[in-house]
C-alpha cells in the first residue's frame, strides 16, 4: 500500500517575513493534536489532571487543559496516540482527532507578547499568563486558543484556531510582529 | 523679518538643521524642533487664521495644543494643530477656509452683519421654508469651517494595541513623572503618558533649575523602565479603568489606539491657562503667559515689541521676567490681584495696537499678556464619575471623590514649589503601586492560569499623603467688556447673555444652544468661562450654576485610529490554492472565500449532468457527536425522529428555533453506536454550534453529548453526475463497497480515498445527480481533489463552482435556508409537512409550528415563467392579478441549461400555492409577467431517479 500523501499545510509561508527579526513565526500544523472531553469524576479527567487555564510537557506530549471539561493533546502520532491509548475513557469521555481541524502556529521571541498584544487583548505579563498557561481568546478576531510554552525561557506562544482562518490569522501575525524587528 | 530670538538656555529648536517648508505657497524656514507655528512667528507673520464665523483674523494665543487659532492644512491634511505639530521638511502649510487670501479675507464680510448672526441665527433663519433646505444648504456648505479633504488622499496606517499596566500616569510634567518613577520603583509596570512632545510640563520653560530637575527626572523614569509615551493622550477612561489612549508618534502609524485595562489611574494633567473676556481680547498679539513663555524660551521667539501684561498669578509675574530677559519693552504691568484690569484691546484689523486699561488709560501696545487663572482638566475625574467641586477662594474646581483606583497630582490636585508637587507626585506613585498590588494580587488568585500569589491578600492602602496647598487666586473671568468666550465657535459673551435671556440659561442648555464649549478645544479653554457669564447673567455663582460633564475624547482622535488595524477574518478551505491558480472567480460567502465559477458556469452544469463533476463544499457546518445521549439530542433539534435511525445511514432534518422558524437543515449520519456527524447549512454553522450547547448546557446537562466543530477539519467534496460512482470507484481503498445495493441512497461509510484513511462518504446530493459527498481530512484535500481530477480525466471530469451548484439544486428544487425562507418562515412554510412528527414527546418550536399549520402560512412553491426566457430577479414581488397586493415573492431564480428555461423559487400566500396557478410576477422594471406554480419543488426529475441511480 502506497504511503499515505503528505499532510498539506494550511498556510503559504514563503515570501511572508516569518523567520525575519527577534520574533519567529512558525506553522506545527502536521503536529498531531487530540481533544478530550472528559467529566469531572471520570478516569480520564483524574488521570489528565492539570487546572483549567494550564498546560504542561509529559514525555513527548503536551497535555493543555484548555476548558474545564476539556484537554488537548499534542506530540508526534505516536507520542499521542500512546498517551490516549492509556487513558480509561470509561464514563462520560470522549476523543476526537483535531490535527485536520485546528492548526497551530508558533510564536517565540523575547517581544513576542508585545506582537501578541496587537492583536489579542489578553493580558501576556508573567504573572498573568506564565510559561504552562493557556487561555482561549481572540487573536485578530479569530477565536484562538493560546498556550505558552517557552523554550529555553524565551516566551513561546502556541496559536490554534480553525484551519480555515490560516492563511489570514499567519498574515496578521507576520503583521503584529514586524514593528519590533 | 524674522523674530528668532538669539539662543535661549533651554530653547528646543536645533539651528544647525534647518527645515524648508511653504506658509501659504510663501517659502520660509524653520528649524527642527519648531513646531508649524512657531516657525511661521520666526519669519515674521503673525496671522496664522481666521475665526469660524466672522472671519476675523487670529494669531496665537495659548501655543499649545489647544490653541484655538492655529489649525491649518497641511498638504492633504486638514485641521492640523500648528502649535503642536513639529515642523518637518517639505511641508506645505496653508490657511485654511479663507478666500481669496489669509490676508484679504472676502468672508470677513459677515462680521459687518454679525449684529444678526448671534447664537442660534441658524436654526431660527433656516427654518422655514422647510423646502428651501437644500437651497440653504448648498450656500451654508460654503461657509464651513475646517480644511479641505481631498477624497483621493490615501488611507494612512493606523495601529492598535492592548495593554494591562499596573499603573497609567496620565500627564509628564514634574508630579505624573515623580509618580511613575515611585510606581515603577515599588514594582509596578507602569505606562507614562505625556500630550506634549517632550516630558516636563511647566519645567520645560522655566529656569535653569528647573531644567535640572526635569533632567534628573526624565533619567530616574527611564532607569525605572516606565514605559514612556509622549505626544499621546489618555483620551478616555472607562469602566473599571479601561483607558483609550491616543500615540500620536508611532514610527509605523500615524496614530495608534492603545487599549489599557489599567489598575490604578493616576490623574496628573497639569492646568490649562484661561483666557480672559475683554473687547477685543481676540486680536492678534493678545496672549496667555503661558503662550509668552513657550514662545520665548522654548523657540526663541519675539512675541511682540511693546508688551502690556495683566497677571494675577506667579506665572504672569514669570512672564514679565522672561520678557524683560528676552529685551521685550514692557510698557505697563497691570496686577489683577489689587483690583485693576484691561477692558479692551484694540488696535488693526490684524494686530493690537493699544490696551485700555480699568483706570482709563490707554497704552500702545502690540502684545498684551494676559494671567488671569486656570482651568483644572478635570475630564477624565469626570470620566470615573466624580463631579469636581468648584473653589472660589482658588477660582477653579478640584476633584470631589473619584474612585479608589483613580488618583490625582499635580496642579489639578493642588498648588506648590516645583520641590512640593514633586514630592507630592513621588507619594501619589507609592500609593497607586501598592494599590495596583492589591488588585494585582485579587486578580491573580482568581485567575487559575496564573502564577500562585504569595501569601494572603494585602491590605488596601489609605491615602496617607500630605495634600498640596490651594493658592487663592482672585476669580477672574470676565472684565467690564464683552469679549471672546470661545474662540474655535466664535462665540463671545455677549451671545451667552442672549442665549440666557431668551431661556436657554441651563449650562448644558445653552452649551447646546451656542455650541460654546464644543468646538476643537472641547471646552478646555471655554468651559469655566461659559459658566462664568453665565453665572453672571442668572447672578448666581458658579457652583450654583455648575458645569457640563465633560466626556471622551479628552483630546480630539482620528476617526482612523478609533477603526484601528481592519481585521476582516477570511476563511478558506485547503483546495484554495487550486481554485486559485485554475482560474476560478471568488465570491465572498459569510467569511468564506469560495469558487462562484470557473468561466462558464452553464457548462459546468451540463457537464455535471452529463458526465461527472466536483465541487468544493467544505464550508458545509460539520460537528462531531459522540455520548450516550446523541439521538436524545438529534429528537430535540430536529422535528423528525432520530431514536432509531441504523448505524451507516444518514437523515435529512429541519431545525426550528422556539418560535418555530425554521434556524437550519442538513443531514446527520451515524458513524457509531455512540458516534454521529452533523452537517449544518455553511452559514449556519456557528449558529447551530450554539444552539446545541444551549440544550445541553442549560436545558438538559444530563444528556451526555460531546460536541466538536469539525468544520475545517474535513475537506468536503461532492462528486456529482451519472460518471460519479465510476469515478469514486478508481479511488476508494477495498474498504468501502459502492456497490448500488451495498452502499444504498442516504447512506454513510467511512474508509480510505485516494490513500487517505479515515475519510466519510455520503450517499446524497445537493444536485439531484447521483452522487457522493466525501468528507477528507483537510491535510489531506487538496491531494484528493487533484487525484478525482486526475482519475476522472477519461470520465468527463470537470470542477463546477457555487453558482452551476445553485442552479442544479434550483432545478431539483432544493430550498436554502435563509435564501428560501426568512425570518419569519416557520417549519410548514417548507412544504416538509411529512417531517414534522409531532407524535415525539417534544422538540424545538413544536407547539409555534402545531400553531402555524392551523393558520394561514406561506408556501414555498416551484414557479415557471410563462415566457421561458425571463428570469425574474430574486426578490420580485408576486401581485394580486390587476392588483398591487403583495402576495409572494420570488425567492431564488436563475435560467436552467438543464431544462432551457427559467426555474425559480417562491413563497406565496395559501391562495395561489396550488398547482398551476397563474401568478402575476412584477419585474424590477415594473413590467409585469405572468408565471405559472408547478406540482412539485422539483422542476427536474421529480421523482429521484437520477440520484437514487
Amino acid at each position: 500500500m502506497a504511503d499515505p500523501p503528505a499532510f498539506e499545510s494550511p498556510v503559504v509561508t514563503i515570501g511572508r517575513a516569518a523567520g525575519a527579526g527577534s520574533i519567529t513565526l512558525t506553522d506545527e500544523s502536521a503536529t498531531t493534536k487530540a481533544s478530550v472531553r472528559a467529566a469531572d469524576g471520570t478516569p480520564a479527567a483524574s488521570a489528565l489532571g492539570l487546572t483549567f487555564g494550564c498546560a504542561e510537557a509529559r514525555g513527548d506530549v503536551l497535555v493543555a487543559r484548555t476548558r474545564p471539561d476539556e484537554w488537548m493533546v499534542f506530540g508526534t502520532s505516536q507520542a499521542v496516540a500512546a498517551h490516549l491509548g492509556g487513558l480509561d475513557l470509561s464514563g462520560y469521555a470522549s476523543t476526537v482527532d483535531i490535527t485536520h481541524s485546528r492548526l497551530m502556529f508558533r510564536i517565540t521571541g523575547l517581544a513576542a507578547a508585545k506582537a501578541m498584544a496587537k492583536v489579542c487583548s489578553i493580558d501576556f505579563s508573567d504573572p498573568m499568563m506564565p510559561s504552562g498557561a493557556c487561555v482561549g481568546a481572540s487573536v485578530a478576531k479569530v477565536g484562538c486558543d493560546i498556550i505558552r510554552h517557552d523554550i529555553d525561557d524565551v516566551p513561546s506562544y502556541r496559536i490554534l484556531c480553525d484551519r480555515s482562518f490560516g492563511q489570514y490569522l499567519f498574515d496578521a501575525l507576520v503583521d503584529a510582529k514586524a514593528e519590533f524587528g | 523679518m524674522t523674530t528668532r530670538l538669539p539662543a535661549q538656555p533651554n530653547e528646543v529648536i536645533d539651528r544647525s538643521k534647518p527645515l524648508a517648508f511653504t506658509w501659504n505657497g510663501k517659502k520660509m524656514r524653520g528649524f527642527e524642533g519648531d513646531t508649524i507655528t512657531s516657525a511661521i512667528l520666526a519669519n515674521g507673520e503673525h496671522i496664522i487664521s481666521r475665526s469660524m464665523k466672522y472671519h476675523r483674523p487670529r494669531g496665537v494665543l495659548t501655543a499649545d495644543f489647544w490653541d484655538p487659532n492655529t489649525s491649518v492644512q497641511v498638504g492633504d491634511e486638514p485641521n492640523v494643530r500648528a502649535s503642536h505639530r513639529a515642523l518637518v521638511a517639505g511641508m506645505a502649510v496653508s490657511a485654511q477656509n479663507v478666500w481669496p487670501s489669509l490676508k484679504y479675507d472676502a468672508k470677513a464680510a459677515n462680521g459687518l452683519v454679525g449684529r444678526f448672526l448671534t447664537a442660534g441665527f441658524y436654526y431660527k433663519t433656516f427654518m422655514k421654508p422647510a423646502k428651501m433646505w437644500p437651497a440653504y444648504e448648498r450656500v451654508l456648505a460654503r461657509f464651513a469651517p475646517g480644511g479641505k479633504v481631498d477624497l483621493d488622499t490615501p488611507h494612512g496606517y493606523h495601529d492598535k494595541r492592548y495593554a494591562h499596566p499596573d499603573v497609567v500616569v496620565a500627564g509628564g510634567g514634574p508630579s505624573g513623572l515623580a509618580a511613575a518613577v515611585e510606581a515603577a520603583r515599588a514594582g509596578a509596570s507602569v505606562m507614562l503618558v505625556e500630550h506634549e512632545h517632550d516630558l516636563g510640563g511647566h519645567l520645560r520653560w522655566g529656569s535653569n533649575d528647573d531644567a535640572d530637575a526635569l533632567a534628573g527626572l526624565v533619567a530616574e523614569a527611564e532607569s525605572a523602565g516606565v514605559e514612556i509615551l509622549t505626544n499621546s493622550t489618555v483620551t478616555g477612561r472607562y469602566e473599571d479603568n479601561w483607558l483609550a489612549i491616543a500615540q500620536r508618534n508611532h514610527p509605523i502609524a500615524v496614530e495608534r489606539l492603545i487599549k489599557a485595562r489599567a489598575k490604578v489611574l493616576v490623574v496628573a494633567p497639569g492646568l490649562i491657562e484661561r483666557p480672559y473676556v475683554f473687547a477685543g481680547n481676540d486680536l492678534p498679539g493678545v496672549m496667555t503667559s503661558g503662550a509668552v513663555r513657550r514662545l520665548i524660551a522654548m523657540y526663541a521667539i519675539r512675541p511682540g515689541n511693546r508688551a502690556v501684561v495683566l497677571t494675577a498669578n506667579e506665572s504672569g509675574d514669570a512672564a514679565i521676567d522672561e520678557l524683560e530677559r528676552a529685551g521685550i519693552e514692557i510698557v505697563k504691568v497691570i496686577d489683577a490681584r489689587t483690583g485693576a484690569t484691561v477692558t479692551k484691546a484694540s488696535g488693526s484689523k490684524s494686530r493690537v495696537k493699544a490696551v485700555t486699561c480699568s483706570d482709563g488709560s490707554i497704552v500702545d501696545a502690540d502684545l498684551l499678556v494676559t494671567a488671569t487663572g486656570w482651568t483644572a482638566p478635570t475630564s477624565l475625574l469626570n470620566m470615573s464619575g466624580d463631579r469636581p467641586v468648584y473653589d472660589p477662594a482658588s477660582a477653579r474646581f478640584f476633584a470631589d471623590s473619584p474612585p479608589d483606583n483613580v488618583l490625582t497630582t499635580g496642579g489639578i490636585a493642588g498648588d506648590g514649589n516645583r520641590d512640593e508637587l514633586i514630592s507630592h507626585g513621588r507619594s501619589t506613585g507609592r500609593l497607586a503601586a501598592a494599590r495596583a498590588g492589591v488588585a494585582r494580587h485579587r486578580i491573580q488568585a482568581a485567575t487559575t492560569r496564573a502564577t500562585a500569589v504569595d501569601g494572603p491578600e494585602p491590605a488596601y492602602p489609605d491615602d496617607t499623603r500630605s495634600p498640596l496647598g490651594r493658592d487663592p487666586h482672585p476669580e477672574l473671568f470676565r472684565s467690564t467688556s464683552h469679549g471672546m468666550v470661545d474662540f474655535s465657535e466664535d462665540i463671545s459673551s455677549k451671545d451667552l447673555f442672549g442665549a440666557a435671556a431668551e431661556g436657554f440659561d441651563s449650562v448644558e442648555l445653552l452649551k447646546r444652544f451656542t455650541t460654546a464649549t464644543m468646538g476643537p478645544s472641547q471646552g478646555k479653554l471655554e468651559t469655566v468661562n461659559t459658566v462664568a457669564v453665565l453665572a453672571e447673567a442668572r447672578g448666581e455663582t458658579l457652583a450654583e450654576v455648575g458645569t457640563t460633564v465633560w466626556r471622551p475624547p479628552y483630546a480630539p482622535i482620528a476617526l482612523g485610529a478609533l477603526a484601528g488595524r481592519v481585521f476582516e477574518p477570511v476563511r478558506v478551505s485547503s483546495i484554495q490554492p487550486w481554485h486559485e491558480a485554475n482560474g476560478s472567480t471568488p465570491i465572498l460567502a459569510g467569511q468564506w472565500v469560495r469558487p462562484e465559477h470557473y468561466g462558464a458556469p452553464q457548462q459546468e452544469v451540463r457537464n455535471t449532468r452529463a458526465n461527472v463533476g466536483i465541487t468544493d463544499v467544505t464550508p458545509l457546518g460539520k460537528l462531531d457527536l459522540q455520548g450516550p445521549d446523541v439521538a436524545k439530542l438529534l429528537s430535540q433539534l430536529y422535528t423528525n425522529k432520530w431514536m432509531q435511525l441504523a448505524i451507516g445511514s444518514v437523515r435529512y432534518g429541519i431545525m426550528c428555533a422556539e418560535d418555530g422558524v425554521v434556524l437550519d437543515d442538513g443531514v446527520t449520519g451515524r458513524l457509531g453506536d455512540e458516534h454521529y456527524l452533523m452537517t449544518t447549512t455553511s452559514s449556519g454553522a456557528g449558529g447551530v454550534w450554539n444552539w446545541i450547547e444551549n440544550w445541553l448546557q442549560t436545558e438538559h446537562p444530563e444528556w451526555q453529548v460531546h460536541v466538536t466543530p469539525v468544520t475545517t477539519g474535513l475537506t468536503s467534496i461532492n462528486v456529482a453526475g451519472p460518471n460519479s460512482r465510476e469515478l469514486m470507484s478508481r479511488l476508494v481503498g477495498d474498504d468501502i463497497d459502492l456497490d448500488p445495493d451495498a452502499f444504498k441512497y442516504m447512506q454513510v461509510r467511512t474508509g480510505t480515498i485516494a490513500g487517505v484513511a479515515d475519510c466519510v462518504v455520503w450517499r446524497i446530493g445537493f444536485t439531484g445527480e447521483l452522487s457522493f459527498e466525501i468528507h477528507v481530512p483537510s491535510g489531506h484535500g487538496l491531494h484528493v481533489w487533484e487525484t478525482l481530477l486526475g482519475q476522472g480525466e477519461s470520465l468527463g471530469v470537470a470542477p463546477f463552482g457555487l453558482e452551476a451548484q445553485r442552479i442544479m439544486r434550483l432545478e431539483k428544487g432544493h430550498f436554502i435556508v435563509g435564501q428560501d425562507t426568512d425570518g419569519l418562515s416557520k417549519a410548514p412554510t417548507t412544504g416538509m409537512i411529512g417531517l414534522l412528527k409531532f407524535d415525539k414527546d417534544d422538540w424545538a418550536g413544536k407547539p409555534e409550528v402545531a400553531w402555524a399549520l392551523e393558520g394561514d402560512y406561506p408556501r414555498i412553491v416551484a414557479i415557471q415563467p410563462t415566457d421561458p426566457s425571463i428570469v425574474p430577479d430574486e426578490a420580485c414581488q408576486i401581485l394580486r392579478e390587476g392588483t398591487k397586493d403583495i402576495v409572494g415573492r420570488i425567492t431564488s431564480s436563475r435560467f436552467s441549461p438543464t431544462l432551457d428555461r427559467a426555474v425559480c423559487l417562491g413563497q406565496v400566500t395559501p391562495e395561489f400555492a396550488g398547482p398551476d396557478t397563474t401568478l402575476t410576477v412584477q419585474l424590477v422594471n415594473g413590467e409585469q409577467i405572468t408565471a405559472r406554480v408547478m406540482q412539485h419543488h422539483a422542476h427536474f426529475d421529480p421523482e429521484g431517479e437520477r440520484l437514487r441511480g
